[in-house]
Formats: structure tokens, C-alpha cells, sequence
């Protein structure tokens, strides 16, 4: 067992937990803000189809400091508003949404990380 | 090297010798045995005394999906452009991850979109050659039509055709590359084509790629997901461990998927500080998103790879660990 192999273990790991959030988080929270005519064009730009989730899970996890910043770049639009989502979502939502962006987002550059490691040779000491 | 032939009517002898001067008694067909006349869409090798990667070329192409496409491909672009064509394909499909992501518009679509106009461009070969028989009017519009989607895609595809025809060294230039060539080739209405094969890998390449010319339209990620699952179903077939697959092929998508993603994401939120801290115009931005894309496309690669490698090791502890805790 590599130390690499180990680590990829782990990624597989939080990728599997990752997945299973993915689909929680979409069907209990953003289900319900795509059907509210308040907030279903506030979801931010989908890249590709289901992305509106990420985006909402990222609005409701970064600090509110970094997200109202955020509101008022010219590229807000690519962004879910988080001042309109935090008026409709309770907290069960939030915590949620919190866990599985940051998941994703620990889990997503540390792969990013291992790849530049293993790039760099570490790990064939 | 594996000389290929494939005819796309009936040929005798005869007609065989005449035309391109081929003595039949050294052509074989994949079961080893000696044509009497030459049947449409199937394989035969040229070669004095067949050896036997020359059979199982000739077999790996030799199914109907397989050679039809691959016929008609090299009919009107030649062997040697086909070859080349299902080389870059092969190479455009291990950028697929990043597929998943932002990326999906940059590389995706170009990548169904140079194949999509390259077959646009055979089509329309295809349909003048066959107007050469009907009326001038016909004709015209044929060839008018052939123009349009050569030029649509010399003017999208510049990189790719590059890529394509660098390993092609023909002083005149590639039906790929010259409209000239290509109507020439369709009007001399030839039906008998070769391809040059030197490796068994380079079979392999060419019947996936005449399977992915059936695909098309349906994106990258259904090349992707049957390339994976074709080496689930082969690793089964072969009585081999295809649960371990399964992991291997599932697990290293689902990472290159999420890294993927975690890169496009940030990247998104970092060009909407940078918008808000510098004086960044239109440029930058598209030039930003593309570095985002590119990286996002970058780490996928890269992540698919090292996970291919170490999922194995990691899928044999599992079981190991659950083992011990039967016993």
C-alpha cells in the first residue's frame, strides 16, 4: 500500500459521501427553490445541467462577508444570490448545503493537489 | 506492417488485376482462405504468405458497424487520412473529462463538432460522386454543397486538421486539406481502398473509431461512458476480476468528475473578486475562463490517470479488510 494509494483511497471515500450529498442536497433543498417563482432565477449559471445546486450550495456556505462582495461584481449573475436564498431556506438547508460545498470543494483541490504533487515527483521517493 | 483492402462493390479477378493491377492469389479474407471474387465491406490482406497478425487485424475489422464506416471513410479520404483521423480521436478522448465541467462547451462541442463536420464533408463527397451520373443542375448544387462544408471546416478546425494531416507527408496536400483532391478522388469513383496497418493497437483505434462515428451527436460522455464500459464488459469476457474494474472505472470517474468541478467553481468565484479589484476587461475575462477550463481539463486528465493506477490497490485492501472480518 503506497502512500498514494492511500490517499486516493481516501478521495474515493469522501467522492462517494461527496455524491450522496450531491443528490440530498438537490432534491430537499434546490428542488424547492427551482419551483418558487421567487428564487428560481436567482440559482446562478448552469454550466452544464444540475449545476444550479453547486451554486446554491455555494452561496449558502461561504462566509456572508465573501458573498455580498460577490453581489456586486458584474459577474454576479454567474453566482446564486445568497441574500435571496438565505430569506427562503431554514437551516437544516444551510448546514446541508455547507457540508456538501466545502466537501466537494476539500475533496475536488485536493485531488487538484495530488496531481501537482505527483507531478513534482513527490511521490516517487 | 498489415496491408488492408476493402472494396465497396463486387470485384473479380479480372477486373481486380486490370484496374490496380492486384493478383488475387495473394489476397486472403479474415478466415484465411482464398476469395474467388471480392465481396463489398469486408477486409482482405495483402500479403504472400498470411501471417497471424494479419488475420486478427483482418478479423478485429471485419464486422459489419466496423467496416462499412471504415470503407466509406477511406473511399473518400483515403487510408491514410482515416488513420490519422482515428488516431486523433483516440487522443481527443482522453481530454473527455474535463467534459463534465465549463470545459464541456470548450472541448465537448469541439470535439463532436470537428468529427460532426468532417462527416458533414464526407456526406457531401459522397452525395457528388453519386451525382456524377444525373444532370448538371444536380451536379452543381452537389459540388456547391461539397464547397460549403469544406469550408466550414477549414474555418472551425484549423488545429485539428493540423494535427490530423502532420503525420500525412503528401506534396499535394490531403483531401482533408484540399477541395481539389477530394472531388478528384469522388469523381474518379475508385472502389477499391487500403489502409496500411503496423500495429494491432492501431486496429484497435480504428474500430473504436468507426464505433464512435455511429455515436456521434450524442457528445463525448457516451464515447466516455462506453470506453469504460467496454473495459468492464472486455475484462469480464476475458474471465477476468470485473468488479475491480467496475471500481477502477467508476472510482477515477468520479474523482476527474469532482475535481473537475471544485476547480471550475472556484475559478468562477475568483474571476468575480478579480472583476471587482482590477480594471479587467472582456479579454481577460475570456481568457480567464479559459485558463479556468483549461486547468479544470488539466487536473481531470491528470486525476484519471493516477486514480486508474492506485484504485486497484485500493479496491484489492477493501476486499482484503472485509475478508479478514468474514473469517
Amino acid at each position: 500500500m503506497t502512500t498514494r494509494e492511500y490517499l486516493i483511497g481516501m478521495l474515493i471515500f469522501a467522492a462517494f459521501i461527496t455524491a450522496i450529498l450531491y443528490v440530498a442536497f438537490g432534491q430537499i433543498t434546490v428542488r424547492k427553490l427551482r419551483k418558487n417563482p421567487k428564487t428560481k432565477d436567482f440559482l446562478g449559471l448552469e454550466y452544464a445541467s444540475g449545476w444550479d445546486i453547486i451554486n446554491v450550495a455555494q452561496a449558502l456556505a461561504l462566509p456572508r462577508a465573501l458573498s455580498r462582495k460577490l453581489e456586486k461584481s458584474p459577474l454576479a449573475f454567474m453566482n446564486a444570490n445568497a441574500t435571496v436564498l438565505f430569506e427562503h431556506t431554514n437551516t437544516l438547508d444551510r448546514i446541508l448545503g455547507s457540508v456538501f460545498y466545502w466537501l466537494l470543494m476539500v475533496s475536488g483541490l485536493s485531488g487538484t493537489l495530488l496531481v501537482l504533487l505527483n507531478a513534482l515527483g513527490f511521490f516517487t521517493l | 506492417m498489415t496491408e488492408i483492402f476493402f472494396c465497396n462493390q463486387s470485384l473479380k479477378a479480372e477486373a481486380l488485376h486490370s484496374s490496380c493491377a492486384i493478383d488475387i492469389d495473394n489476397l486472403w479474407d479474415y478466415r484465411c482462405s482464398k476469395p474467388d471474387i471480392l465481396t463489398p465491406y469486408t477486409p482482405y490482406f495483402f500479403n504472400q504468405n498470411p501471417t497471424a497478425i494479419d488475420r486478427s487485424i483482418a478479423d478485429l475489422l471485419s464486422t459489419a458497424p466496423v467496416a462499412k464506416p471504415l470503407t466509406d471513410l477511406s473511399l473518400s479520404f483515403g487510408g491514410d487520412n482515416t488513420l490519422a483521423l482515428a488516431e486523433i480521436t483516440q487522443k481527443l478522448q482522453d481530454y473527455n473529462l474535463g467534459l463534465l465541467d465549463a470545459s464541456a462547451g470548450v472541448y465537448g462541442s469541439r470535439m463532436t463538432g470537428f468529427t460532426g463536420a468532417v462527416k458533414k464533408y464526407q456526406e457531401a463527397l459522397i452525395a457528388y460522386g453519386s451525382s456524377l451520373k444525373s444532370n448538371a443542375a444536380a451536379r452543381l448544387l452537389a459540388r456547391q454543397k461539397t464547397q460549403v462544408a469544406f469550408q466550414s471546416l477549414q474555418l472551425e478546425f484549423k488545429h485539428e486538421l493540423n494535427a490530423v494531416t502532420a503525420g500525412v507527408n503528401a506534396r499535394r496536400g490531403t483531401p482533408l486539406t484540399n477541395l481539389e483532391r477530394a472531388t478528384n478522388i469522388a469523381r474518379s469513383s475508385r472502389n477499391l481502398t487500403a489502409l496500411d496497418i503496423t500495429s494491432q493497437v492501431q486496429a484497435n483505434n480504428l474500430v473504436k473509431f468507426s464505433k464512435h462515428t455511429a455515436l456521434l451527436g450524442n457528445g463525448l460522455a457516451v464515447i466516455d461512458f462506453t470506453s469504460r464500459i467496454g473495459n468492464i464488459y472486455n475484462s469480464h469476457q476475458a474471465g477476468g476480476n470485473w468488479q475491480r474494474e467496475l471500481f477502477i472505472e467508476s472510482s477515477s470517474f468520479a474523482l476527474s468528475a469532482l475535481a473537475g468541478t471544485a476547480i471550475v467553481n472556484t475559478g468562477g468565484a475568483m474571476l468575480g473578486f478579480l472583476v471587482l479589484a482590477t480594471p479587467i476587461g472582456w479579454v481577460g475575462l475570456l481568457a480567464g475562463g479559459l485558463t479556468v477550463a483549461g486547468v479544470a481539463a488539466a487536473t481531470s486528465i491528470g486525476i484519471n490517470q493516477i486514480t486508474k493506477e492506485d484504485a486497484g490497490g485500493v479496491y484489492d485492501l477493501i476486499m482484503n479488510k472485509l475478508a479478514h472480518y468474514d473469517n
